[in-house]
């Protein structure tokens, strides 16, 4: 039974994963064809762990729901905006436009999930205001070094920036547009080359921790 | 799904989700939980479909389809097999068998790890240790300009390499460079919180751009609307409360 | 006056958020136009890549965004893709984000007809692959193979434009416009692998990150944010949305600085009080 439960999986493991990475480094149309069949493999079996995150979410809500705790009411809207858009893309076989003519997914996607989706995301700017008034403390030489790296890269990305700094600092011959593209390709990039360098070392190490089976916690209980 | 009344049916329901969720910057309010419970089926919805009509149909069912007419055992096999690894993973929910989750968890794990390492290694780990010390090949034809920006590349690169390095003890020495390397990091982070900053004042200006082109009169003038809605909302509760909280007094 | 100052401190954020609704809203109402004036090195590198190459060279454009970030991608993508009609420069359309269909399809509505371009002779639309991969893999040796219809479902080789591309080797270079990870994507399985030149265009969130790649000359040329479609729109002398754009975030931007200095200023007096 360990073989079926741990040692054939972990085989599996191995072997996708040395064949993976050796598909890179031979330049061979073998290589090239186990690439597009190993996508495909990834794609549908991506696919159904999406089902999983149905699964979940629909039985927490319905949880909710069946015992009536506070709020319960909204969890209903769960599963009227996902039938309202499933619905649609039925009727619509998935295509967003026929004929160039937006459908009722189209519709669903410009007038519902876009609005909602991009209204979460730019939510967080206000945050970013009221960050920037009540927390951004400076209270040591990095924090006023990030500050500054800040506001050089702020007043460079706005029209209004390039004349302030042009009235104010318009005599060290340098533009703000100069000053923020130094910042970025030197002192940024040795900051973030820094990170990259080790977050490359610890994904290779994990990597390979995950192929020789040394690494299982995604397997869950032994 | 493109004639007047849709369109204006559009606008409404855009600006309201819309106005709905900003309208949780005030205060809470049933409104935004309603447009936040939307998003989560709405946003699931969409991700499902997409999944359904661009790789289950086209990838699975249909090459199935026609493979197993043409007698092309191969593919259908090929098709099959990663099927059945994906309907493994959904044995996670019934605690008795579990465990053959992991046949569809170690094969996705395999592929990500085998495809991270040669990108990880090449393109993040390699590349950038060639363009940290490539300068210096013929570093003295470069002008004296080009000659300080390697110089505080790779001063920069190893200490915030230092800074990281935590099998040493960060003590006298390396503490000193580990330190210096922070504030290459300090100027990293706040390169980012800069455009951090127009990334999502652009974000925003978007909203409000659609809102102000919703409020004009082909639209209905959908935003004065919504936003008319939520004011006589917001008052009347506030109302209500005082009036209650006066009664409770 | 403590006190005074710690209310100043704590102040109700709601009005702060008034301030920013306003200082965007007011601008977009009426603009300012101010016009910008610099332009940063990545982004006239993008601009020179295109504006050299010969004319009848063809581009891949990767469109891998969807309306969550049009607002600073979309108006590179334009400016991008008209600057390449200009230069009559072949262009291959295609995408690897479901939800850029409604945008490239506003894109090739409104712009081919402006340089008189046709479909089939000067640029086509392939469909959309959820596959990255294999995609990027398959088109090193052969991109019939892969994309063998254009989004119309008609075959690829029947188009003027396609019978002398295969891979490769037949495009002068890809410009991958994306707010996800697919940029890097590109750059690590067909820059570095297969040598072909990769040109960018990013959210300015992912812009810094990039840093490194342009320094290693692993991107030819980056273009970051609404900043960055609003230069190269004033370098093909044609302003559109990443111009007005950025004209309305001017005075939000300036508030974030202000409310920073303002509130440490109240900081320092606090202490020595």
């Amino acid at each position: 039974m360990n073989i079926i439960k741990k040692y054939i999986p972990l085989t599996i493991v191995f072997m996708f994963g040395i064949i993976t990475l050796a598909s890179y480094y031979v330049p061979n149309r073998a290589s090239e064809e186990y690439l597009e069949w190993i996508n495909k493999w990834q794609n549908i079996v991506s696919a159904f762990a999406l089902f999983l995150g149905t699964i979940s979410l629909f039985y927490s809500h319905y949880k909710k729901i069946q015992r009536k705790v506070d709020g319960w009411g909204y969890s209903l809207f769960v599963y009227i905006g996902f039938f309202i858009i499933m619905g649609a893309a039925i009727l619509s076989n998935g295509n967003i436009s026929k004929e160039g003519k937006l459908t009722y997914l189209g519709w669903g996607f410009n007038n519902i999930y876009n609005p909602l989706s991009a209204t979460m995301f730019s939510v967080l700017a206000f945050f970013i205001i009221s960050t920037a008034y009540r927390s951004f403390k400076i209270k040591s030489f990095a924090a006023f070094l990030l500050f500054i790296c800040g506001l050089i890269l702020m007043l460079g990305n706005i029209p209004l920036g390039e004349i302030i700094w042009d009235k104010v600092f318009g005599w060290t011959k340098f533009t703000i547009g100069e000053i923020k593209d130094w910042i970025i390709s030197v002192p940024s990039t040795a900051g973030r080359r820094g990170i990259m360098i080790g977050i490359a070392i610890g994904a290779a190490v994990t990597s390979l921790k995950i192929i020789f089976g040394i690494e299982r916690g995604y397997m869950g209980k032994e | 799904m493109d004639t007047q009344v849709s369109v204006i049916l559009g606008a409404f329901v855009a600006s309201g989700l819309t106005l709905f969720i900003f309208s949780f910057l005030y205060k809470d309010n049933p409104f935004f939980k309603i447009a936040e419970h939307l998003y989560m089926g709405v946003g699931l919805a969409w991700h499902i479909q997409l999944t359904i009509y661009k790789i289950i149909i086209p990838k699975v069912w249909e090459p199935l389809k026609i493979a197993w007419q043409k007698g092309d055992t191969f593919t259908v096999w090929m098709t099959i097999i990663p099927t059945v690894l994906g309907i493994t993973l959904v044995t996670q929910f019934i605690p008795k068998i579990s465990w053959i989750s992991r046949y569809g968890f170690t094969f996705l794990m395999g592929y990500a790890a085998g495809l991270a390492l040669p990108a990880g290694l090449t393109t993040d780990f390699a590349n950038q240790i060639l363009g940290t010390i490539e300068p210096f090949a013929n570093f003295f034809s470069l002008s004296l300009g080009k000659m300080v920006n390697a110089v505080i590349i790779l001063i920069g690169t190893v200490s915030v390499l230092f800074y990281f390095f935590f099998s040493v003890e960060h003590k006298g020495v390396v503490k000193k460079i580990s330190n210096f390397g922070i504030y290459f990091l300090m100027i990293y982070f706040g390169a980012s919180f800069g455009n951090t900053v127009m990334a999502r004042f652009s974000l925003l200006y978007g909203r409000f751009d659609l809102l102000v082109r919703y409020s004009q009169k082909e639209y209905f003038y959908a935003t004065n609307w919504v936003i008319v809605g939520l004011l006589i909302y917001f008052i009347a509760e506030k109302l209500i409360t005082n009036k209650l909280l006066k009664a409770r007094a | 006056m403590k006190e005074k100052l710690n209310k100043i401190l704590k102040l109700d954020r709601r009005y702060l958020f008034v301030l920013l609704t306003l200082s965007i809203i007011i601008p977009i109402i009426k603009p300012i136009g101010i016009p910008s004036k610099s332009i940063s090195t990545s982004v006239k590198d993008t601009y020179d890549f295109i504006e050299k190459m010969p004319e009848g060279s063809t581009i891949i454009l990767s469109l891998d965004y969807d309306p969550s970030t049009a607002p600073e991608l979309h108006p590179m993508a334009a400016a991008i893709l008209k600057h390449t009609f200009k230069k009559n420069i072949k262009v291959i359309i295609l995408t690897f984000i479901a939800g850029s269909g409604g945008l490239i399809d506003e894109l090739v509505r409104t712009i081919p007809p402006q340089y008189s371009k046709e479909y089939g002779k000067d640029y086509v639309v392939l469909p959309y692959m959820a596959n990255v991969l294999a995609a990027l893999t398959q088109m090193a040796s052969d991109i019939h193979s892969f994309y063998d219809k254009d989004i119309n479902n008609k075959p690829l080789k029947d188009y003027e434009m396609m019978k002398n591309i295969k891979n490769y080797k037949d495009v002068a270079g890809v410009i991958g416009i994306t707010g996800t990870a697919l940029l890097d994507y590109w750059v690590v399985y067909v820059g570095d692998k297969y040598g072909v030149p990769i040109l960018g265009g990013v959210t300015a969130i992912s812009q810094v990150g990039y840093g490194p790649y342009l320094q290693k000359k692993q991107l030819k040329g980056l273009i970051g944010g609404m900043k960055g479609a609003a230069e190269y729109e004033k370098l093909i002398s044609q302003p559109w949305k990443g111009t007005s754009g950025i004209d309305a975030l001017n005075i939000a931007h300036i508030l974030v600085i202000v409310f920073i200095i303002f509130s440490n200023i109240v900081l320092l007096i606090l202490k020595f009080l």
